[in-house]
């Protein structure tokens, strides 16, 4: 099997065409149309066996009243779509849906232009700086979630915390007894400078990687043409990676608007339920309460959600993916 | 040689393998079911079973029965998740330790065995308070093991700088105490956080309040009533005396981290918690008193909340007539005296309440258990606790200014919510 | 075009205070994992570790089943990682590099794919391998592993297969490579951030996941390191030394990784095909 992709994929190669212009169809080289289909087989079996199977599953929870006693005694009580007139019904699923996306908004826009600068910087370093610079983020990343939200909890604490003392020391004594977690928007802020010093490695290091895949020339006849770093990065750098930039832009906007962890080790949503996101409002509602049923209705408004907020991009890259064979 | 061939091989060859993995495990699976008939599974709750007491339990239930005994010490985290996952299970654990204010909820949910026979058997003479957590709807679905209650933990040095010499019998002497350490402006004369929501629910006790009343069929917040503004009242009065964060609980930071450096007069906590400080710093040790949370009179103390844990058999367990067999051995008079004096709780019969002499913390907490109490044994109180809290809501409102009438109608909301989920 | 001073040195200056802002938190880890007890928390922060212990480090290692948490970490982890690695590269090869009918399909699954919320999912997932009779067992850990981390290994690696410039691949095969060779001596350096990229990604995720092991498997013997890290959280307070040194230890296997994979991936190519 694996010598006949071999030869298939030989075969496809002159086929695959350059830039807008798409393989010819059915000509000499087309001999093995299953070839893309048998490469994209394990992961489109493993993504619908295993995803889409609980998704289906999760799909049926959430027409349940499913609790501890009905898990327990392995009853099915079907209560149509109570978890969904429940969710949609009440302000509060409304407040944090809104709450949510705007949380989502200015830290995906932060680490973006944060990462994207460090990844800048990371091309443009000497190879030792690089490597310290690459050690200090990479650090970031490594850090296991647990350990980052104590310390960060820490960092930010009222009376023992080092960022207190330091604007004390500082002179801004006012702040000596801040206590970041008593407003709503200080509370966000801990948890933005967390998210985004998690999150920035990631772009960063992502970034710097894909510049390296950047033609040498291109730059080159770049500054032939006088073109300074700004114009450099317009016109070669950000047409290169305008996929990775939406592609990024794509995850990030996924992965903030999911943090669950950061959300609820700083404050627990608080003060006052006041910074619970749209996954901290699911997990007290579902797990936290063991009110599964409802759990799994919001998760599934979650899926609605992210694709309503993603559908701009998926669009675009769609329709780019044409362009491009 | 053709590379495709050697990748696409190494796929092949990593699916088999993993496959292997899992059929390696089926088997170990099936040889362990085969054990399981002379094994019986335990969980404890972290903290729970001291290495002395869980020795001898363990040698007495094997001699007894022939069975190995199969200890699994469970971590906090996600505790509710994990038992309730676990109790759905075909083979689940066979005895559970479960803390008692959520027995309510996990019998109601049908996971817990009727332990009715073995209350007549070694259960007749169970504290009342105690034992009280442990029926739902008349039948009995736990046996209490061990309880706790908060006490004062104080700074002797602390108190003697300040001139204090005697400890408090009332709490007016107590704040009058608290008052001279804050006079001498050395040390902090209290650290109380504004969510140590377990001590308020103590005042609450005292002052005789409920945190929830029936509507109809339906339990609601109760947060309004004047007894309630009263111990919280006492507790504002108290927590005036820290400079400790409002909106934070007795564990972020630790309290007895704070209390080791030696700057603290006092904080109310569990009696191990001195041990907690002892470990950050040793040379705390010799200035570490207890005494009993005093109340408004000399004669009666302070209500406490009575912490404790009981022990179910669960209704899955295949080995029924050994868990119980285990429990009797475990909450045997000799084993919970035993577990008294090794860790200085409150065993399950007055009549051992003796075993605690000579620990001090455990002293300091046994005049209280008297008019202990719990939260309200229903169960839909167990959601209320799941954080975020409303009451902790309610305590940091209160002290941040709101009356309390205003603060009881701010969480209002989310605490009948909670209680009205469905079950 | 010359620069001035200030000009010259301001990357460097610029990488210095990042590298402390990025690194400071995670030195906080590793100095409060040295420091004794007292100095964990104290009114004017302990900057170092002035009588360093390893107490925290051996209480961490003595844990129950240390070794046996180890080995199942690593075991879910790198055959997870490596499952996807390989699943995703023939994916991503065909997107890239192929036109064929619901290519855009397959596309749109992978980024609806990465929404799946699995911390909310969780319950689903164990009922069905709780009806399947699975639980405690590595294989359903690893399954679902893989595909958590499979759609963004798939459209990383995509972009990265469709960033080679298709006349370096044909230029090679001008030269007398056959098409895999091709892959193997042009493509597959070119790829090698790519790779050092997603593999990185996956093995962070695959390392650290938390809520599907603590309820799958409760049993000691198949549990997973992340179920530790938590567990010095006690009844009897937290043991924050003790929890920061198994954080850092739980960080080194990152750390090792990155360092083999930036040497390997960064250093191949800039020696590598671009130049050459």
């Amino acid at each position: 099997m694996s010598a006949q992709i071999e030869e298939a994929a030989a075969d496809a190669a002159p086929g695959i065409g350059k830039g807008g212009a798409p393989p010819p169809r059915g000509g000499k080289g087309r001999v093995s149309q299953g070839v893309p289909y048998l490469l994209i087989l394990p992961a489109a079996a493993a993504t619908v066996l295993l995803l889409g199977w609980t998704l289906v599953k999760n799909g049926m929870l959430s027409f349940q009243n499913l609790n501890p006693r009905q898990l327990i005694q392995h009853v099915t009580e079907w209560n149509g779509v109570d978890n969904y007139t429940e969710a949609l019904g009440s302000s509060d699923f409304w407040s944090v849906t809104g709450r949510s996306v705007v949380f989502t908004a200015a830290n995906v826009v932060l680490i973006m232009v944060v990462g994207c600068l460090i990844g800048l910087l990371l091309a443009r370093l000497g190879n030792k700086m690089r490597l310290l610079l690459l050690l200090g983020i990479v650090l970031a990343w490594a850090m296991p979630v647990v350990a980052a939200t104590t310390v960060f909890q820490w960092l930010f604490a009222q009376r023992f915390g080092v960022v207190n003392y330091l604007l004390d020391t500082l002179g801004w004594h006012s702040m000596a007894d801040y206590n970041w977690t008593s407003g709503q928007f200080s509370t966000f802020f801990v948890i933005t400078v967390l998210i985004v010093w998690q999150s920035v490695p990631f772009v960063a290091i992502n970034l710097y990687a894909a510049t390296t895949t950047i033609p040498k020339e291109l730059y080159e006849a770049a500054s032939l043409d006088g073109a300074g770093p700004w114009k450099q990065f317009t016109s070669v750098t950000f047409p290169f990676l305008k996929p990775f930039f939406l592609a990024t832009t794509f995850l990030e906007v996924i992965w903030v608007f999911k943090s669950f962890t950061q959300v609820f080790a700083i404050n627990e949503g608080g003060p006052d339920r006041l910074t619970e996101t749209l996954p901290v409002y699911a997990f007290v509602e579902g797990m936290g309460n063991q009110h599964f049923g409802m759990g799994a209705a919001i998760s599934i408004l979650t899926i609605v959600i992210l694709l309503a907020l993603t559908a701009y991009y998926l669009r675009l890259v769609l329709k780019q993916e044409e362009d491009e064979l | 040689m053709k590379r495709g061939l050697i990748a696409a091989t190494g796929v092949a060859a990593m699916l088999v393998s993993v496959a292997a993995c899992g059929s390696s495990d089926g088997d170990k699976g099936s040889g362990d079911s085969g054990d399981k008939a002379k094994s019986l599974t335990v969980w404890f709750m972290d903290g729970s079973n001291p290495a002395g007491w869980t020795k001898s339990v363990q040698a007495e239930f094997e001699q007894k029965t022939g069975a190995k005994l199969n200890i699994q010490v469970q971590k906090w985290d996600g505790i509710q998740q994990k038992l309730t996952t676990a109790l759905s299970e075909s083979s689940p654990p066979d005895v559970v330790e479960v803390g008692n204010t959520q027995t309510p909820s996990y019998a109601q949910t049908g996971g817990l065995a009727d332990l009715g026979d073995l209350k007549k058997e070694i259960g007749g003479d169970w504290t009342e308070s105690l034992n009280k957590p442990a029926v739902f709807e008349g039948k009995q679905y736990a046996a209490p093991w061990y309880a706790a209650s908060r006490v004062v933990i104080y700074n002797k040095k602390v108190w003697a700088d300040a001139g204090v010499k005697e400890t408090p019998k009332t709490r007016a002497e107590f704040f009058k105490a608290l008052e001279a350490i804050q006079k001498k402006g050395e040390a902090e004369p209290l650290y109380l956080p504004g969510q140590n929501w377990y001590f308020f629910d103590g005042l609450t006790i005292g002052t005789g309040a409920d945190l929830v009343k029936k509507d109809g069929k339906k339990y609601v917040s109760n947060l309004a009533d004047p007894k309630v503004a009263k111990a919280m009242d006492i507790y504002k009065q108290y927590q005036a005396f820290s400079k400790a964060p409002k909106d934070k609980d007795e564990a972020t930071p630790q309290q007895a981290d704070v209390f080791a450096k030696g700057k603290t007069g006092a904080f109310i906590g569990m009696g191990w918690e001195a041990a907690t400080a002892i470990k950050a710093n040793p040379a705390i040790e010799k200035e570490i008193g207890y005494f009993t949370i005093p109340g408004e009179t000399a004669d009666k103390p302070e209500g406490v909340f009575l912490g404790g844990s009981n022990l179910a058999v669960a209704t899955g367990s295949k080995k029924q007539e050994l868990a119980k067999e285990f429990l009797k051995i475990a909450l045997s008079d000799k084993n919970e005296s035993a577990l008294a004096k090794e860790v200085g709780s409150l065993p399950n019969k007055d009549s051992l309440l003796g075993s605690v002499k000579g620990n001090p913390a455990a002293e300091a907490a046994a005049p209280a258990a008297k008019g202990g109490g719990t939260t309200p044994l229903i169960p839909e109180w167990a959601p209320v606790e799941n954080a975020p809290n409303p009451i902790k809501a309610y305590m940091t409102a209160v002290l941040n200014g709101k009356s309390p009438e205003e603060a009881a109608k701010q969480v209002e909301g989310d605490m009948n919510k909670r209680l009205s989920q469905k079950q | 075009m010359k620069r001035s001073f200030l000009g010259r040195a301001w990357p460097g200056a610029a990488a210095v205070v990042l590298f402390v802002v990025f690194a400071f938190p995670v030195y906080w880890m590793f100095a409060t994992a040295f420091k004794a007890n007292k100095d964990i928390v104290s009114d004017t922060p302990t900057w170092f570790p002035t009588s360093p212990t390893l107490e925290h480090f051996s209480k961490a290692v003595d844990a129950d089943g240390f070794w046996t948490l180890v080995g199942n970490s690593l075991t879910v982890t790198l055959v997870a990682v490596a499952l996807s690695l390989v699943i995703a590269l023939l994916a991503s090869f065909a997107v890239a590099r192929m036109r064929f009918k619901g290519r855009k399909s397959f596309i749109l699954v992978m980024m609806m794919a990465q929404m799946a919320p699995w911390e909310v999912m969780v319950i689903a997932y164990y009922m069905i391998v709780r009806d399947a009779e699975m639980l405690n067992s590595l294989p359903p850990l690893i399954a679902i592993y893989t595909v958590m981390v499979l759609p963004f290994t798939v459209l990383t690696l995509r972009g990265y297969v469709a960033a080679v410039p298709k006349e370096l691949e044909e230029s090679a095969m001008v030269d007398g490579c056959t098409r895999t060779q091709a892959f193997i001596k042009v493509i597959f350096p070119l790829l090698a951030p790519g790779l050092m990229a997603t593999s990185l990604f996956g093995f962070i995720t695959v390392w650290n996941e938390f809520p599907m092991v603590l309820i799958l498997n409760k049993d000691p013997a198949s549990q997973t390191l992340p179920l530790w890290l938590t567990s010095f959280r006690t009844t009897f307070g937290d043991d924050w030394g003790a929890t920061m040194a198994a954080s850092s230890l739980f960080a080194v296997p990152i750390l090792i990784l990155f360092v083999i994979l930036q040497r390997k991936a960064v250093g191949g190519l800039t020696s590598g095909a671009v130049k050459g």
